[in-house]
């Protein structure tokens, strides 16, 4: 073979599919289940309008929360300890768990 | 969309193309993972994902009281910004899911949320307070 048909052969064709593959590979990361491009990392803002998932229509009593007089009584943490001498819990309280990442 | 009404999945039709931070296989996982969760335990499970104010226990405490029935409900609130997550049990529902098993779960979702996965940590967290909360009556 020739100069050229060897280079062709040996360096063309895979540097061809090097790129074909990086194609591929590039197209499906930004395209892919990542939150359509726009995947959530830690430390990154969150700027997408709040989300609240619900199984079925529930009836809200307000959405803004303004409901709630201004005398709107604390729940309890956990149930178990009051945050602050002098707020009441509601009769039964919520229960659950925080944390953070 | 803000308060948002994931429709049942009884419903043909696809989910709408949300321009948010949920892909829409992701949005059916979630999906998939609270009707399974609400239909074992008896319970209505729900999702918030956005900001919340401080002091962001109560908000998300009173979140949970606007629901239609907050007794026999569970809210999951998440604050990517914050990177605070809280669950919300009802007075009904803390007694089916006790708030040990409720930390227990909380922190398996955060190990998700801490490598980024929001979609898995939710789906994890709902799968392991529907089980712990076992069959409903």
């Amino acid at each position: 073979m020739s100069v050229t048909d060897t280079l062709l052969v040996f360096v063309g064709i895979p540097a061809v599919a090097a790129l074909v593959i990086a194609g591929v590979a590039y197209a499906a990361s930004s395209r892919g289940a990542g939150g359509g491009g726009k995947r959530y990392r830690p430390g990154r803002p969150f700027d997408f309008t709040p989300v609240w998932f619900l199984s079925s229509p529930e009836a809200l009593v307000d959405s803004a929360g303004t409901a709630l007089t201004a005398g709107a009584q604390t729940p309890a943490l956990t149930g178990r300890k009051q945050e602050q001498a002098g707020q009441q819990a509601p009769a039964g309280g919520t229960g659950g768990a925080s944390d953070r990442w | 969309m803000t308060v948002g009404e994931l429709q049942s999945s009884s419903e043909t039709a696809a989910p709408p193309e949300l321009d948010g931070p949920f892909s829409t296989r992701q949005l059916l996982r979630v999906d998939e993972a609270m009707r399974l969760a609400d239909e074992s335990t008896g319970l209505t499970f729900s999702i918030f994902v956005g900001g919340l104010d401080e002091p962001v226990r109560e908000d998300a405490e009173r979140r949970h009281r606007q629901l239609a029935d907050p007794d026999r409900s569970v809210l999951i609130a998440i604050s990517p910004n914050q990177r605070q997550l809280e669950i919300v049990t009802g007075q009904h529902a803390r007694r089916r899911i006790p708030d040990t098993y409720a930390r227990l779960a909380a922190l398996s979702m955060v190990a998700a949320f801490g490598g980024g996965d929001l979609t898995g940590g939710i789906v994890t967290g709902l799968d392991q307070l529907a089980s712990h909360a076992g069959k409903g009556c």
